[in-house]
């Protein structure tokens, strides 16, 4: 699997591109820095000093720099400011992310290796509810919309978040964040269309009920059109999304801050392209509560009930329900210990609709997950050293116990430089799929069969990273990773003569290793850049005693090499142009060849209340493919570009 | 990637401070407005009222600009730069830009017996009796006061400035 030549003329292309996008700028210098001069501000009143908008490296820093692990932000200003239309675009934004769009509606996202459309090793939670289907582990992003305008940042955590998060959060954690409903105020309409969007229509109001009291009701709709086809036709893949919902929040006491939001959607996406559509609704309900103690103490309750429903209009339907309790408590004794602990419970009912020869075998079934956490924060040395050390114990319906102890060190030789380690251990417990799965050449004769002696995949990870700020407007960040598997999914061949049923066994283990290195830069007031470049490698192979068809190679296509930049400048005129390039070299099987891809979007306040905007995505390519599944047909994404109205009142 | 980064820095002047920067410089003129000092501690006759800083300088000349011809009961405003405690005479508003937390907590010691208002960004300023701390939350400038130590040096903070303020209290019982 060597570099092809090739490969570094694409790399060229790319600096030539970045030098480009920096070079452009160069004009720029000796205009005004378009800041409010001292005699405005001083005008203003204290309210009005309070309500404006400030970006600083050194916010995110300081919660950056309390993690032990490798966390990287996308906050709301970095994705208005790409042109994202969905949430899978915008986690584009995320260095330490591999996102290939696959067709209209399937994306195939993961962190640190293991990418495929049915990707498991990742945990995605959206205001702390879980979306991911037990059908296969992984998440069907076709019903993962939110109103991105009301997102307040997504934090991405690449590496196992087995003990804080659980299960399943093998390579990372997605953690998407919605605005507090006392930040979402007032009237926000935004209307979009081009050549590759049909429509995008939003509505939010947000308004105040009491004192505390806020609230917030939206309503969100676009199709998204097609994609192409290898032989140059159009896809019949195009998709259509309608959602709504609302949020409130309520701060009873100072003591007190409690949460209830419900989405509801409905979705006719088309991967096969054929001439029926699926159906993917569903709703949801989130409560929280928050309840500071005191000082050293505080706790957060949460309950959620989440319903998809899935109709794949050939006879087979998925319907799943989810009810999850889940509390926790921080507590600090002494000045040395600080220490978080809590329990979980979540119970999901998967039912589907079998088809003769495609079945889920029981069609109905009842998962159970208990967990309990307890992590410990230890002060070795006062401002210099920390010791975390926690593990978290579960209890799910297939493998019984499972333990996820994780043991991480931080080490702050200054102010703005820590170094961190981190020894852990993840597990990705069976889904239905690899024990109650059949796939079926006759009634009686299954070609495909589900076992029940499947049992979890496990990660040993070794962890080490950097992070620093040499000045107040640079920050950056390297973590480096060396990942052993073992028990990773593999397609056991059955017995002869035939070789079926075909079973998936526990039959591939092996090695990854890699670096991350990010950085997030204000470059002058009005200009700043951040991104990543991220290398993986992965030695994988097959256990004796295995005979997996695929040799080890079925479970993940990943990129050896990643990079992003995004630039955002405030131009005069009230003027914005955003800047995203990235590239992702090359998949091996099957074969997608490296690109670049580079979006721009130019926006126009014209006034407080109304913003225009043009975006062009995939603006290097007339089309290029970035991921081919086992199924349906690969397909192209097409260059595109469309314009945008949003008010706000 | 990171030399791509680095070579940008030549040129961006460090005369230009962020917006963060500067909004907190408004602040601190904006304290002279409303906060009352005790009588024995305004300056006398036509004497400046002075707004110090301590540690390096983070507003470039930006404070200056925005102190220029403005009064507070009229007297004149000026800024003074300090390294050390012991450089300071008379100072009415402290902004303390140091870095290393034992410092920090000599410095509010030394400063005690002294009607200086103590104004700070650092993290832990209200906990070791600073009196304001300015902060960024949620992309926005927040003001914390310790009313407390406000108190104890003699400073009476006006309703109008405490409404929008967080009120720290330390919580005494360990």
């Amino acid at each position: 699997m060597n570099q092809t030549p090739c490969d570094f003329t694409f790399l060229y292309k790319g600096l030539l591109c970045c030098t480009l996008t920096l070079g452009s700028n160069l004009g720029f210098s000796q205009v005004t820095d378009g800041l409010p001069a001292a005699s405005e501000l001083k005008q203003m009143s204290l309210e009005e000093l309070m309500n404006i908008e400030v970006i600083s490296v050194s916010k995110h820093s300081e919660k950056l720099r309390e993690a032990a692990s490798a966390i990287q932000v996308i906050t709301h200003e970095d994705i208005r400011n790409s042109g994202a239309k969905t949430l899978p675009e915008a986690l584009r934004l995320a260095p330490n992310l591999q996102v290939a769009q696959v067709n209209s509606s399937q994306w195939a996202i993961s962190a640190r290796g293991f990418n495929n459309v049915l990707a498991n090793k990742l945990l995605v939670l959206i205001d702390g509810r879980t979306v991911y289907t037990p059908m296969y582990a992984g998440v069907f992003w076709d019903v993962q919309n939110l109103l991105l305008e009301d997102v307040e940042r997504i934090e991405v955590i690449s590496g196992p978040g087995g003990t804080l998060w659980g299960a399943n959060a093998v390579n990372g954690v997605i953690n998407i964040i919605t605005k507090n409903t006392k930040d979402t105020k007032g009237l926000f309409a935004e209307a979009a269309t081009g050549t590759d969007l049909s429509y995008l229509g939003s509505v939010r109001y947000g308004g105040q009920l009491a004192k505390n009291l806020s609230y917030r009701v939206y309503g969100t709709g676009f199709k998204l059109d097609n994609t192409r086809l290898t032989n140059d036709t159009s896809a019949n893949d195009n998709w259509p999304m309608t959602q709504g919902g609302f949020r409130i929040d309520w701060e009873p006491s100072a003591k007190d801050k409690l949460s209830l939001q419900s989405n509801i959607y409905y979705g006719k996406p088309n991967p096969d392209a054929g001439d029926v559509r699926i159906i993917a609704k569903g709703d949801n309900v989130v409560a929280r509560w928050n309840h500071v103690s005191s000082e050293k103490s505080d706790f957060q309750l949460q309950a959620y009930y989440d319903h998809t429903w899935r109709d794949f209009r050939n006879g087979f339907t998925e319907q799943l329900k989810t009810f999850d309790i889940d509390w926790q408590n921080r507590r600090q004794f002494g000045n040395a210990h600080d220490v978080t602990y809590g329990m979980n419970f979540r119970m999901m009912n998967h039912t589907v609709t079998n088809l003769p020869l495609f079945a889920f075998l029981p069609g109905d079934k009842d998962l159970y997950l208990y967990s309990a956490l307890l992590q410990d924060k230890m002060t070795v040395i006062k401002d210099r050293l920390q010791l975390t050390v926690g593990l978290k114990v579960e209890h799910n319906s297939y493998t019984d116990f499972e333990y996820q102890p994780n043991a991480r060190f931080t080490y702050t030789p200054a102010k703005n430089h820590t170094v961190w380690a981190a020894l852990s251990r993840a597990v990705r417990t069976p889904a239905r799929i690899d024990r109650e799965f059949f796939l079926f050449l006759t009634p009686q004769l299954p070609f495909i069969s589900g076992t029940e002696d499947f049992v979890s995949a496990e990660m040993t990870a070794y962890e080490l990273g950097w992070r620093v700020q040499p000045t107040e407007n640079l920050s950056v960040s390297l973590a480096s990773f060396y990942n052993v598997y073992d028990n990773i999914r593999s397609s056991e061949p059955g017995p002869a003569p035939f070789y079926i049923p075909i079973t998936f066994g526990n039959g591939v283990k092996g090695e990854t290793y890699g670096v991350e290195l990010s950085a997030t830069s204000l470059v002058t007031d009005w200009w700043n850049v951040r991104g990543g470049y991220t290398f993986l490698k992965k030695d994988l192979s097959v256990k004796p005693g295995s005979g997996d068809t695929n040799k080890g190679s079925a479970e993940s296509n990943d990129p050896t090499h990643q990079f992003l930049i995004q630039s955002t400048m405030r131009l005069p005129g009230n003027t914005e142009l955003g800047t995203v390039v990235r590239y992702v070299s090359g998949l091996s099987e099957p074969a997608v060849p490296a690109y670049f891809g580079m979006d721009l979007r130019l926006g126009w306040r014209l006034n407080k209340v109304v913003e225009l905007s043009i975006v062009g995505q995939n603006l290097l390519d007339d089309h290029h493919p970035e991921f081919i599944p086992s199924s349906p047909s690969p397909r192209e994404i097409d260059r595109s570009i469309y314009g945008k109205i949003v008010c706000r009142f | 990637m990171l030399a791509l980064l680095c070579s940008n820095f030549t040129g961006t002047g460090q005369s230009s401070p962020s917006l963060e920067r500067r909004l907190k410089a408004v602040f601190l003129f904006n304290f002279t407005q409303f906060v009352q000092w005790p009588q024995n501690a305004l300056p006398a006759d036509q004497s400046p009222f002075v707004i110090g800083i301590l540690g390096p300088n983070p507003f470039g000349v930006y404070l200056e600009e925005i102190i220029s011809d403005e009064k507070v009961n009229g007297h004149p405003l000026t800024v003074h730069y300090y390294n050390q405690v012991e450089e300071m005479q008379a100072c009415h508003i402290l902004f303390v830009n140091i870095a290393d937390i034992k410092k920090q907590e000599e410095t509010i010691a030394a400063l005690k017996n002294r009607n200086i208002l103590t104004v700070s960004d650092s993290y832990d300023f209200l906990q070791k009796n600073g009196m304001i701390r300015l902060y960024t939350s949620e992309n926005k400038i927040k003001i914390q006061i310790n009313l407390e130590a406000s108190k104890n040096a003699g400073m009476e903070i006006s309703s109008k400035l405490l409404r929008l303020a967080e009120i720290f209290t330390s919580d005494k019982k360990d």
